[in-house]
């Protein structure tokens, strides 16, 4: 893991805000911040979510190991150790996230963030309503190891889904979960937990997958990375509204005034 | 008591069963598809027909291998402005006649000035043009547009049933001229308009005389929009022989010709490049300002610029979104459910009027508002902050809205159309759009799906841009600038925001005064006064088009 995490230095993220939102979105993004662990996922149920592969299956590759490709001179391949899955020539492949709006710790636009700040050899997307992340399949399966062990996960509020992902605007069900159209998951009401029945795109598991219990929504309420009316509002933030104003004139400006926009 | 007042209440409460404040809700027990009326009947269609043709087709089990559409309630939508709920799938291009007959009206229009060749009449033919001679000339084209012959003997013709919707009327500045026109053929702009509007159009359009020519609709459908101008031109040059008693074939014929053809043709739409390929009168060369001057809302509500940006709003969602981005570049079904948002269960009409309010209270009416960046900081801020809350305040609200690029077009709309009323600029109104768009990514974490929303962490540093190669004034711009020809969930919103602040301005046109006469016309049977009443009679299947093959087909 450590060659796939980005090492924590004297630069932090500069995001503006001084609410516990902001303060959140600071403290992901850094990785100089360890993320706090709040379950445990075996690594062969990690896999089995993912379904990329079954457990103890060998990687597929997609080249050969980069030792016996016979890279090309390259200044940049001297200055970049490739990663694991870089090496050994694994497949591209990926997990996806779908965060509600109620609340949970990331959001599409902080999930990259925070994949661009910590992790090596990453291609995050940012839509709407699902964030996938893609790397090299050993690469990919310590870091959802660690996405889905830690604060940034919750088990109602974040979903792993691979296809049809609709469900984060969505209002949540009696038990407080987010709305899965193929149900990948159901609520154990005798042990609080969270059960996978199906892989992330829905493929049914011979083996269900337990992701621990939701928390509570006073907690999720610390740990979000979202504004919210019934949370922290924009509004309640002024350093974080008027770095947006000044960001959106200057980007103005720059492209209409330069002089004026190089005064500001 | 608040919520009450939210004009998306009386949607919301229609569309969900719980209170629209409620956070939770029941999933997975709605019966999949058989809970709407619509595709019940769409599976009933679609099991006779597999009998009769032998090949299976529409089949919802087909869904998700077996998980059909309808685990969560399929909700109904209200078309805002208007009393009327359908479903979603009645507002799909392909299911709503009215739609279909609102892009038909465009492509099958141009307008073709007479001043030039009533000139080569007059001084190199030596012929005398009169209204007497116009008015006979107006009922040999009349004959001759749908597809009659006028020159030759023995010639084929078009059976009228199939064209009756096609004609050519006038239109001129000058009363004096308009008076003596036969009034069949004239679109009079002085019972059309508010006098304060009838006045300037006419300043604006001066002595001339233009002619409205609708080619048949099913012309356009079996070429397409470049070809209207041909046809056009075609039988306008023919009408010209037989009325004037012309040589057919001397050189001043080419002028006619020319004249029609070319130097006095205004098309709807110009061409696009290659790698969108489409003739003039083609939805991807519509620009907005010409769009805002189509739609008529602002001679009928005059004093009302949220309602006329609206209107406009909603038939440029249609045009652009539903059919260039959803049919014409894309195809299949996923491009109406961003599109509805916008003209659906009143959300943005509740975030459009409730950002006009706040305009009229702070800077005194509507296009008062110092044109600066603080105005749109200002407003545009506000807008979206607004916006944001009732999302969040009502559940329901976010789930009838429940992707980020329904959400977030509605609330740079709203930012957008707020700016521009106030300011009563068009460009004011578009960069508040996009200070919009970046407030509400930080705010959310979240906007809209990959590419939907790049553009638009951009879009800001051209807004004031004119220059060539660097901007355009939006009035001017379409879904082929650079920026906007990527996706969904932004023309319309834009053509809405050129309508609201000309609208704001009571501008009597936002671009072209003729084009906005042109389509003054109660011949139409598209109301352009008021799209989404149109589209709401469509999706009630109460809208009867023009253009249909009934006269050659066996009855049905």
């Amino acid at each position: 893991m450590s060659e796939i995490k980005v090492k924590g230095g004297k630069y932090k993220p500069a995001y503006p805000g001084q609410s516990i939102v902001a303060e959140n979105r600071r403290k992901y993004l850094d990785p100089g911040y360890e993320l706090k662990k709040l379950r445990s996922i075996s690594d062969e149920d990690v896999v089995r979510l993912l379904g990329h592969r079954v457990p103890g299956e060998a990687y597929k590759s997609v080249h050969p190991p980069l030792e016996e490709l016979g890279e090309p001179a390259c200044p940049i391949r001297e200055l970049v150790e490739p990663t694991p899955g870089a090496k050994a020539g694994d497949r591209i492949r990926y997990i996806q996230f779908t965060d509600s709006v109620y609340f949970a710790p990331l959001a599409p636009y902080v999930r990259s963030w925070m994949a661009f700040w910590r992790y090596r050899g990453v291609d995050p997307g940012t839509l709407s309503g699902r964030a996938p992340l893609e790397m090299r399949e050993r690469d990919l399966e310590l870091v959802a190891k660690e996405l889905l062990e830690t604060e940034v996960f919750d088990p109602a509020r974040v979903g792993v889904r691979g296809a049809t992902v609709h469900g984060h605007s969505l209002r949540l069900d009696e038990n407080g979960m987010m709305f899965d159209a193929l149900r990948r998951y159901t609520f154990d009401k005798k042990t609080g937990e969270v059960v996978y029945v199906k892989d992330q795109v829905g493929v049914p598991l011979d083996t269900p997958v337990r992701v621990g219990k939701p928390l509570p929504e006073e907690q999720l309420k610390k740990m979000t990375t979202i504004y919210r009316v019934d949370g922290v509002s924009t509004r309640d933030d002024p350093e974080l509204l008027n770095w947006v104003k000044r960001i959106h004139l200057l980007r103005t400006l720059a492209g209409f005034r330069l002089e004026k926009a190089e005064k500001l | 008591m608040v919520a009450e007042k939210k004009l998306f209440i009386d949607a919301l409460k229609k569309k969900f069963k719980e209170d629209p404040t409620e956070k939770q809700t029941r999933f997975y027990i709605y019966d999949g598809w058989k809970q709407s009326a619509r595709k019940r009947e769409f599976v009933e269609w679609a099991q006779k027909l597999a009998k009769e043709r032998g090949i299976p087709g529409y089949n919802p089990e087909m869904h998700l291998g077996g998980i059909p559409v309808g685990q969560r309630v399929l909700m109904p939508y209200k078309i805002s402005g208007t009393d009327v709920y359908v479903e979603g799938d009645d507002l799909h291009y392909i299911n709503n006649a009215a739609m279909q007959q609102m892009w038909d009206d465009i492509r099958r229009t141009v307008i073709v000035g007479l001043d030039a060749p009533h000139a080569l009449l007059e001084k190199r033919l030596g012929k005398e043009v009169t209204p007497e001679t116009i008015n006979q000339y107006l009922e040999v084209v009349n004959h001759a547009l749908p597809g009659g012959a006028v020159v030759q003997e023995h010639m084929v013709e078009i059976h009228p049933a199939l064209v009756a919707d096609s004609y050519v009327k006038v239109f001129t500045g000058n009363d004096e001229l308009a008076d003596q026109i036969d009034k069949r053929f004239l679109i009079d702009i002085n019972k059309q308009f508010p006098p304060e509007q009838a006045e300037a159009l006419k300043k604006a359009i001066g002595k001339s005389l233009y002619q409205v020519t609708r080619v048949p609709i099913i012309v356009g459908r079996a070429a397409d929009g470049g070809t209207i101008s041909r046809w056009s031109a075609m039988q306008i040059s023919m009408a010209m022989i037989a009325s004037y008693k012309l040589m057919a074939g001397e050189a001043a014929i080419a002028e006619f010709a020319y004249a029609a053809k070319h130097a006095e043709v205004i098309q709807m739409a110009t061409l696009t490049p290659w790698r969108r390929a489409r003739g003039p009168n083609e939805p991807g060369g519509l620009a907005f300002g010409y769009l805002a001057d189509i739609v008529q809302t602002s001679r009928k509500y005059p004093d009302d610029p949220v309602k006329v940006a609206l209107e406009t709003l909603a038939a440029g969602s249609v045009i652009y979104d539903q059919l260039w981005f959803g049919i014409y570049m894309s195809g299949g079904v996923g491009f109406t459910q961003y599109a509805t948002a916008v003209y659906t269960d009143d959300i943005l009409d509740d975030f459009c009027y409730y950002i006009a309010d706040y305009v009229k209270k702070k800077y005194g009416g509507f296009a008062k508002a110092p044109r600066t960046m603080d105005t749109v900081l200002d407003v545009a801020t506000e807008a979206t902050l607004y916006g944001l809350e009732q999302y969040e305040r009502f559940p329901a609200l976010m789930e009838t809205h429940f992707g980020g690029s329904q959400r977030a077009s509605v609330l740079a709309a709203a930012s957008g159309v707020g700016t521009a009323i106030a300011t009563g600029d068009a460009q004011a109104g578009v960069n508040g759009w996009y200070l919009s768009m970046i407030l509400h990514k930080e705010h959310m974490g979240r906007l809209g799906f990959y590419g939907y929303d790049q553009q638009d962490q951009l879009g800001m540093t051209n807004s004031f841009s004119y220059r060539s190669d660097e901007g355009l004034p939006l009035e001017l711009r379409g879904v082929n600038y650079p920026n906007y020809a990527m996706n969904v969930g932004h023309s319309g919103e834009y053509a809405g925001i050129v309508a609201g602040a000309h609208a704001a301005c009571k501008h009597a046109w936002c671009v072209n005064p003729i084009v906005k006469v042109a389509f003054a016309d109660p011949s139409l049977k598209f109301d352009w006064t008021e799209p989404r009443k149109m589209f709401a009679k469509g999706a009630l299947r109460e809208f009867f088009p023009d253009g249909e093959r009934d006269a050659v087909i066996p009855p049905h």
